[in-house]
């Protein structure tokens, strides 16, 4: 079986598990994490572009799923703009703010971008946190950025509405279906040109630019491609949740995010979702500890990447391929 | 064997799954000039750096005066006496010739001024240029500091990686000339060198590497006698 | 002309410090090519033992001190034994090491938050009393700190230039293979940056919490500002390190008296980033030639 149509049914059956759930286990609780998780898988899959794939070092994930996220609430906020509109929006806001990071990180080399990217997101993050001055007063005063209290109040895709005693399975397959959709193109890249021209360039970018692949472009490129999604994942988010605050920007969620896709095995293309996987139920598990839950988080990624350097899926690739 | 410093007995190395060398068997007498020749790419290199500890040796062994080194760290194996002047000299670049030497005898720190006289009355370019960091000489000059380096360790054998790479004839023959000088005070020497006519003459032993190993063995004039080898391995 | 001498002291105190942070790290980078992500939760830990040598222990100030660093530099061992040793045997290093230093340091940071609670507490390592110069008051912890940070320089300088060790380390940044071919044991140079880039951090994060206060989370900042000073320095360069962080001390403290606080961290980000565009090694740092 090709590697691609592999993909493919892998896609589907884990497509249809995820269809049939809801009316299997449709406890509110299992809904509501699942929807979670795929906000977080959402942005892990795009992530992997970058990191995995292009490898460029960019730990600026966070700071365009934040991007979108608040681009949605003030789009929805000032402009009273509905979220079907307001959440491409915002994709393509976060399109635009993630070429500009690869604009910045252009001529650099591995660790710089990631400090760069760390350094970006903390200036975003200290910005809204210490801006005190009153933008607005409607309903209190809150600074332009939402200050520490966050943007609520913005709209609603209107599933609610629709939906008002099963709005949560609604938006579960919504972040389904956006999932999906995310994973899909994923796979299109990976395994199209865009990909292979990536590939080149991580691995001999030498070589590469001789044979006219320019990094200038591919970089731009990836930088737009898997920024869109992870903006529109926090458009959804904003919507999902109803407010916007600088948590959005935080290292424990940073973290998380970076243990899915080290555990899961860095440019694979289902490593990042296994990761998500993983990590999602590691974080149920530990729930009973709330107070160790950082440090177990911490633990498990030192550990993990001590241990296996190459992440669950290349130990999966490398126990298969032992037994063929 | 009362006169081989080094031994090589039957030594496979390789990087990571893909074995370079294959079963190499010879041996550097005490105070000989051995030379390893052979075509660029075919693992003459790779020789140097497994019996320095730098590339893994997968099955064979390695002695020294009749003890095994072929397990234990690159830093145990200077700490021997076996001395490499690596090929391009890998000179510490920021650091003053005079530092670049000290880090020499950084294993055998015992007579260090006295070693440092015996660099200078034998390389005097480098005392000129004492001062002067390192990434600023020329090729001539570093490839001398690379060979004081390695002098400053003392050491039973010192071995080095193509001496003459990248340098003008006029320089080649000085290297040469100081090379020769150490082998006639009874310095145990082993040499990588892709051209082999230069060596022929003063060679004790030549072995030809090709393709990991060893293709023939013996001495220079009987090399140079033989056109058809060196015509088909050294591609003159 | 107040006003300068102000922002000179400010900035001289606050140079001295991220020079402290950033010295380690630069080391650290230079020989190992490693990104150490705990260094701010070193840094943390180092203020905290300082505190607890003094306040839970009565320990003299000097040796609490001590103590901080020592205990600092252990953790610095544990991380070469427990993380770098592995990762070094397997391929992608940099990437690997990044994270599970990220990892570490969030376990070191919330064990603090833990055992000390999240809420800010005073360093008592501090001395009172103020030096006057015209019509500026400037305290006299700040000079304390400015001339323990230059003690520390001045000491590891001797150490790189003058000892067998320093020199060591110095050529296994430079280039690994001949340090080996030497007889440097690579494996402990790497061991001894670490320790030492450890011990320092405590010292500066000593430094820090004593005009500060001490808070779990206050690492993050600054090793992010040891960071962009090692990056725009040029990474490995230590002597860079140390003029670049007394110039971002300088930077901040005019950004924050003409902008204000909120500001200075983002203009001097953007200061970083055009200067990482025209100059993508850092000012002083020198293009690799890579071979293909």
């Amino acid at each position: 079986m090709t590697s691609t149509r592999r993909d493919i049914l892998i896609g589907v059956v884990c497509l249809a598990l995820a269809i049939a759930l809801p009316l299997v286990m449709p406890g509110r609780y299992i809904i509501t994490q699942s929807t979670l998780f795929f906000i977080w898988a959402i942005i892990v899959v795009q992530w992997n572009l970058v990191l995995g794939i292009g490898g460029i070092f960019s730990l600026a994930q966070m700071a365009l799923f934040a991007t979108g996220a608040y681009a949605t609430a003030m789009l929805g906020f000032y402009w009273k703009m509905p979220m079907l509109a307001a959440i491409p929006m915002a994709g393509v806001v976060s399109v635009a703010v993630g070429m500009l990071i690869g604009l910045a990180c252009l001529r650099l080399r591995g660790p710089y971008v990631a400090l760069l990217t760390l350094a970006i997101a903390q200036v975003m993050y200290v910005l809204i946190v210490n801006d005190t001055d009153c933008f607005t007063t409607t309903g209190g005063c809150m600074p332009l950025f939402g200050g520490v209290r966050g943007i609520g109040q913005f709209g609603d895709i209107g599933l609610r509405a629709l939906f008002p005693s099963k709005w949560y399975i609604a938006h579960y397959y919504v972040g389904l279906a956006l999932l999906a959709v995310a994973v899909t193109i994923s796979i299109v890249v990976i395994r199209g040109p865009l990909g292979l021209a990536f590939r080149a360039l991580r691995d001999n970018h030498g070589y590469a630019m001789s044979r006219g692949i320019s990094r200038f472009k591919y970089q731009l490129w990836i930088f737009a491609v898997s920024a869109f999604f992870t903006g529109i994942a926090g458009g959804f988010y904003a919507v999902h949740f109803r407010v916007v605050g600088p948590t959005v920007f935080s290292f424990s969620t940073l973290l998380f995010l970076i243990a899915m896709i080290v555990i899961g095995g860095l440019g694979s293309i289902w490593g990042p979702l296994l990761g998500a996987a993983v990590l999602m139920l590691a974080d149920e598990g530990m729930r009973e500890l709330s107070d160790y839950r950082n440090i177990g988080l911490g633990l498990l990624l030192a550990v993990f990447v001590i241990a296996w350097p190459n992440g669950l899926n290349g130990w999966l690739q490398r126990s298969r391929a032992g037994r063929d | 064997m009362v006169d081989a410093a080094l031994d090589i007995i039957n030594a496979s190395a390789g990087y990571s799954g893909r074995i370079v060398l294959d079963a190499i068997k010879l041996s550097a007498r005490k105070g000989e000039l051995t030379a390893i020749v052979g075509p660029n790419g075919h693992g003459k290199s790779t020789l140097l750096k497994a019996i320095s500890g730098l590339v893994p040796v997968t099955s064979g062994e390695i002695r020294l005066d009749g003890l095994r080194i072929d397990r234990l760290r690159p830093d145990q194996i200077v700490e021997r006496g076996v001395i490499q002047v690596p090929q391009g000299d890998l000179l510490f670049p920021a650091m003053t010739v005079h530092e670049n030497l000290l880090m020499g005898a950084y294993a055998n720190s015992g007579r260090l001024a006295e070693r440092l006289d015996f660099v200078f009355t034998l390389l005097p370019r480098l005392k000129e240029r004492r001062n002067q960091t390192a990434g600023t000489l020329s090729g001539g000059e570093r490839r001398m500091c690379g060979i004081g380096r390695g002098l400053m360790a003392g050491g039973e054998v010192l071995m080095l990686d193509e001496p003459s790479l990248g340098l003008a004839p006029i320089v080649i023959e000085h290297i040469y000339e100081v090379i020769f000088n150490l082998r006639r005070e009874g310095r145990t020497i082993l040499l990588v060198e892709e051209n082999a006519e230069r060596i022929a003459e003063h060679a004790d032993m030549i072995h030809l590497l090709d393709n990991g190993r060893i293709a023939w063995s013996g001495l220079g004039a009987e090399l140079m006698a033989r056109p058809e080898i060196v015509e088909t391995y050294l591609g003159v | 002309m107040d006003v300068l001498i102000q922002i000179v002291a400010s900035g001289l105190t606050l140079g001295a410090m991220y020079a402290v942070a950033t010295i380690g790290l630069s080391l650290v980078y230079g020989s190992l090519n490693m990104l150490n992500m705990a260094h701010g939760a070193i840094l943390t830990l180092g203020g905290y033992i300082c505190y607890a040598a003094i306040v839970h222990a009565g320990l003299h100030p000097v040796l609490a001190l001590l103590a901080a660093a020592l205990v600092c530099a252990l953790v610095g061992l544990l991380i070469y034994f427990s993380a770098a040793l592995p990762l070094l045997r397997a391929e992608n290093f940099e990437t690997n090491i990044f994270i599970a230093t990220i990892g570490i340091g969030s376990v070191i940071e919330n064990l603090m938050l833990k055992g000390f609670g999240p809420y800010p507490i005073p360093q008592p390592l501090a001395v009172d009393g103020q030096v006057v110069i015209g019509n500026v008051h400037i305290p006299l912890q700040n000079v304390f700190i400015l001339g323990v940070a230059i003690v520390l320089m001045a000491a590891v300088a001797i150490l790189l230039q003058r000892t067998s060790t320093g020199r060591a380390i110095r050529a296994t940044s430079m280039n690994r293979e001949a340090a080996q071919l030497m007889g440097v044991r690579v494996g402990r140079v790497y061991a001894q940056v670490l320790a030492l880039s450890g011990a320092l951090a405590a010292v500066s994060g000593i430094m820090i919490s004593s005009i500060a206060t001490l808070t779990p989370v206050m690492g993050g900042d600054p090793m992010l500002k040891a960071f962009i000073v090692c990056v725009v320095a040029g990474l490995g360069n230590v002597y860079g390190a140390v003029i670049a962080a007394i110039a971002l001390g300088l930077l901040e403290a005019a950004t924050q008296y003409v902008l204000g606080v909120r500001w200075s961290f983002a203009t001097l980000l953007l200061l970083v980033i055009l200067v990482l565009i025209w100059r993508p090694y850092g000012l002083f740092g020198k293009q690799q030639v890579v071979r293909l």
